[in-house]
């Protein structure tokens, strides 16, 4: 991976980000270059706050901590306990599914609506600013609204029939967090489809029209080849995304109903903050790292982290 | 009903902490900006759950000490919701913790009490007979660990109350149940001509957990719960809890809790509109479900809001007058704190003063004072006061909530599995089993 | 930006040939119109009502008086305090965000030394890491600094949590100031301070404007780490509020609604004003 990642675009076969020159040669000595200390503020922020914490969630995994005092290591234990635990199965499953479930749904949305909204009619602009209201809301607010609109006496759902007890039963408390974080993230999707979607060179089209092709094979033949990297980039973000899902299981279901909606960040949020197990926790936050990295590293492997960073870098 | 409750400003007396610390805060210089409980000693915090009726009551026994004392008490309110997450996050670091805090008793503050976090109250108590004269000794001694008070009375007795609509029970020729048979004939009436028997916030389980509570204890009585809190072996496997599961799950198949109870949440206030605006029957809850009828929804509480007894099960050995809830609710002393002293003084002399009792009871509480029958007219209803009140000096027993009295790292698997039994996911096997695998 | 920047100023149309409308799409689009248009309608239309009102009218009905009751009750009930401390923690997240990313960028695209390049890969890395995950060790370690229940505590990690990304499209950007400029500057006799202060700043401001639009929202939304990291009522940042709201407001949806109407007024005003950079920031949010 380290040989991808320091590749930078070397190409225009990245629809959605231009070249960019590499200047690493050597220039004349003369040029003054900044010190590695200008580094160091980024760098101690960063170790301090995001890389120690993940050393030491690993560390932590193997101890024992209420919350007061120091933690006492205690081996394996956890680990042991953590193998034998049917209901880490149980969420790591939930947390699988909601996330092949929010790709699946969100990802053909999202570059439906894109391909349509880089189309240049007037109605279309205003459109589309409205298909973008729902990014101005935190997910806290977003959870929180449709907590109230999913009310099954007093909220939207109240008149429509059979979603009274959408948060009441398991498949339908699962149907109800993919659409809401569908309905939260489908337009930051879009945007990127959408401007990946106007960088197609015009020309491939006007080339298949003479040839006659239909509008599907368009899309199929060329929209959809030239959004290639936008889907691997969209698709990632969806992914790493959909497994840390925090606000909208606590706020939204609280995990239920009974545990039918606990993932791995709310399981391991409940056993520590709630049940004060920190070190059983920790174990479990560390099989979320793991998890989230896994799935990073297969997709960067498949796809090429470099084409990710350059759109990346693009916007 | 037109003027809405003024409850939502309360939780934010005690904005004292000044923008200055907070400046402070923002310019990065790590300095702690909550001037907790190590910081200079002249402010003692206390805190408390937000809700209004006890930050009224709380902020006049705080006006009369602060109006002549040297330390003077600040509030800090945190909704139920974080309030023991955060209190136990706050106990971890001495500088944090505050110096007087509210809590539950039993398991919300045995590993405190374990890890001798806490001022242990015998001693002064001893030293002071008409201090301790001045509350219910059962109510006292129900915040008793390993044999020492950590715990002065703080709030009213919060026994679980059967609510009932009197309208729709009238409406529908039925009287409050004082049977289980009664009681299921009631649910089937009502559910048949479409009300919902008994609102129910399912989304939260420690609203479900009522239900076991009563039923456990009316079939075995008090000492099943007992052993089970005391983690004795095999306890969960005793019939009563087994027949109570059966019984529940009878009543949710029967409709007894509308078929959406599931998706109500508590914090949504769903469960008690429900009631009021006549669409359910019933609602069994703790004694602050009249409290925020009185102040939500007026009309329906000076009309129609009816209370009894949790019915008596056939063939169990439970007392009929025994009940469940919070005891009461505690203030527990800090013993990082620099304010002890003071901390002391401000249980003393307020939480049995006559201003405390009557705010309590203007607000529907019913504080677990001695002296009460001569304060009856303040209460904002005599005859609830007085049921309270009765109802908890004529119980033989008075069980704290399960959730409150087990061990912390249980109490999650238990509202869990519960809430999986109304869901028709366990049975009553299924639940015992969860019990014990989460105590293993 | 040139992503952003095409969404926005909508450049070259080079599009699939219009002379047929594209139905099936007109069709979705209309759907999640819809989809998008309904809650929002509802949530303006709950907040303008009367509770009881609401309660009569029912869910979907317009309104049959509209108060601005509910702003006043929310605005009076502590959604000033909490809009403090929010953008306390956003102002202070944006200039910590970006006198620290800056320099980093610069360095890692003009620096020779091993150390740049090393550390641009474990910013990379960065990028996966779920700030959930760390919670707890961010706890302890927030705990042991002394800093619990303080906004400096929401602050720190929400910066750091924010720099891979903020560092990765200021280095893009950088990297297309051209050799010869900074050639002359040196020439000039400029060291490389002034280079950044007079070169690298000025050539990536709109990366900057991003990027402090994508810190600043990162900061207004920010939940986990205040929710854990703090318990003071009074440090309560507008997220958080808003779970309070639910609690006090009770069954007075239209206050609740109201609340979080008012979180999202400033993003909103922002959209307005300044759409490009809030798109930009957005971009970077998502992806986070």
């Amino acid at each position: 991976m380290t040989a991808t990642v320091r590749v930078a675009p070397e190409d225009g076969s990245d629809a959605t980000a231009p070249a960019r020159p590499v200047p690493r040669r050597p220039s004349r000595p003369a040029t003054s270059r900044p010190s590695s200390w200008y580094l160091l503020p980024a760098a101690l922020f960063f170790g301090v706050f995001a890389a120690f914490p993940l050393v030491l969630v690993v560390f932590l995994s193997f101890t024992s901590w209420e919350g007061i005092g120091d933690p006492a290591l205690i081996g394996l234990d956890n680990w042991v306990r953590l193998v034998g635990d049917a209901r880490v199965l149980d969420v790591v499953g939930t947390t699988l599914l909601l996330t092949v479930l929010g790709w699946a749904t969100q990802t053909p949305i999202a570059l439906l609506l894109g391909v349509w909204a880089a189309g240049p009619q007037r109605n279309r602009a205003i459109l589309s600013s409205i298909f973008f209201l729902p990014l101005l809301l935190s997910s806290a607010a977003v959870a929180l609204m449709w907590s109230r609109l999913l009310d099954p006496y007093f909220g939207l759902a109240a008149e429509f029939g059979p979603f009274q007890n959408i948060l009441g039963t398991p498949s339908g408390a699962l149907a109800a967090i993919v659409f809401v974080t569908g309905w939260q993230f489908i337009p930051f999707h879009t945007l990127l489809y959408q401007a990946a979607a106007r960088n197609v060179p015009k020309v491939l089209y006007d080339a298949a029209t003479i040839d006659g092709a239909t509008r599907w094979h368009m899309f199929w033949y060329i929209t959809l080849p030239q959004l290639r990297n936008t889907i691997i980039t969209s698709s990632t973000i969806m992914v790493v995304g959909s497994l840390t899902y925090f606000e909208t299981i606590l706020l939204l279901t609280n995990g239920g109903p009974g545990t039918s909606t606990y993932t791995v960040p709310f399981e391991m949020y409940i056993r520590g903050f709630r049940s004060f197990e920190f070190g059983y926790a920790s174990a479990i936050a560390t099989v979320l790292v793991v998890v989230a990295t896994a799935i990073s590293l297969i997709i960067v492997k498949f796809s090429g982290f470099a084409k990710m960073r350059s759109t990346m870098e693009g916007m | 009903m037109s003027t809405l409750p003024r409850r939502k400003f309360l939780g934010l007396v005690g904005a004292g902490v000044g923008a200055g610390l907070v400046g402070t805060t923002a310019s990065g210089c790590g300095t702690d900006a909550t001037g907790g409980g190590g910081d200079g000693g002249e402010q003692m915090q206390i805190w408390v759950l937000q809700e209004e009726a006890q930050n009224v009551a709380h902020r006049v026994a705080l006006d009369s000490f602060n109006s002549d004392a040297e330390v003077r008490g600040r509030l800090v309110s945190t909704s139920n919701d974080g309030y023991r997450d955060k209190l136990h996050t706050a106990m971890g670091s001495a500088d944090n913790a505050p110096d007087v805090f509210y809590n539950w008793g039993g398991g919300s503050i045995r590993s405190y009490a374990r890890d001798d976090l806490l001022v242990d109250l015998t001693p002064h108590l001893e030293q002071d007979q008409a201090w301790k004269d001045k509350f219910i000794p059962s109510v006292l001694d129900a915040g008793m660990i390993d044999g020492k008070y950590y715990g002065i009375p703080a709030r009213g007795m919060q026994p679980i109350i059967l609510f009932y609509n009197k309208a729709v029970l009238a409406d529908h020729d039925l009287q409050p149940p004082t049977t289980w048979d009664e009681l299921l004939a009631a649910s089937d009436r009502l559910s048949g001509n479409g009300v919902i028997p008994f609102a129910l916030a399912g989304g939260d389980a420690w609203c479900e957990l009522v239900w076991p509570e009563y039923l456990v204890d009316r079939i075995g009585g008090p000492e099943v719960f007992r052993a089970i809190a005391a983690g004795e072996e095999g306890a969960w496997r005793h019939p009563a809890l087994i027949r109570s599961m059966n019984m529940i799950t009878d009543l949710v198949e029967r409709g007894g809790f509308g078929d959406s109870f599931a998706s109500v949440r508590w914090e949504g206030g769903g469960a008690s509109t429900l009631i009021a605006q006549g669409q359910a029957g019933m609602h069994l809850m703790g004694s602050w479900e009249y409290t925020n009828q009185v102040t939500d929804q007026p009309e329906y509480a000076a009309n129609d809001l009816g209370f009894a007894d949790f019915p008596a099960v056939d063939g169990g050995v439970g007392d009929p007058k025994a009940i469940v809830g919070n005891p009461t609710n505690y203030f527990s002393i800090s013993k990082s704190s620099p304010n002890v002293d003071a901390a002391l003084e401000f249980l003393r002399t307020e939480m049995a003063s006559d201003a405390y009792i009557d705010a309590w009871l203007k607000a529907g509480d019913v504080p677990a004072t001695t002296n009460l029958e001569a304060r009856m007219d303040a209460a904002a209803n005599r005859d609830y006061a007085e049921l309270v009140y009765n109802m908890v000096v004529d119980a033989p027993s008075f069980q704290l909530s399960w959730d409150q009295a087990v061990e912390r790292h249980l109490a999650q698997p238990m509202l869990d599995a519960l809430a999986k039994v109304f869901l028709g996911q366990l049975d009553a096997e299924g639940f015992v089993a969860a019990n014990e695998n989460a105590a293993k | 930006m040139t992503v952003v920047s095409d969404v926005s100023v909508s450049g070259p149309v080079s599009t699939p040939p219009k002379e047929r409308p594209n139905r099936i799409a007109g069709v979705f689009a209309a759907i999640w119109l819809v989809i998008v248009g309904v809650p929002i309608y509802t949530m303006v239309s709950w907040s303008l009502q009367e509770r009881d009102d609401f309660l009569d009218n029912g869910p979907v009905a317009l309104p049959s008086a509209i108060t601005l009751e509910n702003f006043t009750e929310v605005v009076t009930g502590g959604f000033a305090r909490y809009l403090l401390n929010t953008v306390i923690v956003t102002v202070a997240c944006v200039v910590l965000t970006l006198a620290v990313a800056i320099p980093a960028a610069y360095a890692i695209v003009r620096s020779t030394s091993w150390l740049s390049g090393f550390a641009f890969r474990i910013f990379l890395l960065g990028l996966a890491i779920p700030a959930q995950a760390t919670i707890i060790p961010l706890y302890l370690i927030i705990n042991r600094m002394q800093l619990y229940d303080s906004l400096t505590a929401i602050i720190l990690p929400t910066v750091a949590f924010g720099l891979p990304l903020s560092i990765l499209v200021l280095a893009g950007s950088l990297r297309d100031v051209s050799n010869e400029l900074y050639d002359a500057m040196t020439i000039d006799g400029a060291g490389p301070f002034r280079i950044l202060w007079q070169l690298v700043v000025p050539m990536s401001r709109g990366s900057i404007a991003a990027v402090g639009t994508y810190a600043a929202l990162g900061a207004w939304n920010q939940f986990l780490f205040p929710l854990i990291l703090t318990q003071n009522p009074d440090l309560r940042v507008l997220t958080l509020g808003l779970q309070r709201f639910r609690q006090e407001f009770q069954i007075n949806l239209p206050g609740m609604m109201m609340a979080v109407m008012l979180t999202a007024l400033p993003v909103f005003v922002l959209y307005l004003v300044a759409r490009r950079w809030l798109i930009a920031g957005l971009a970077g949010m998502g992806s986070r």
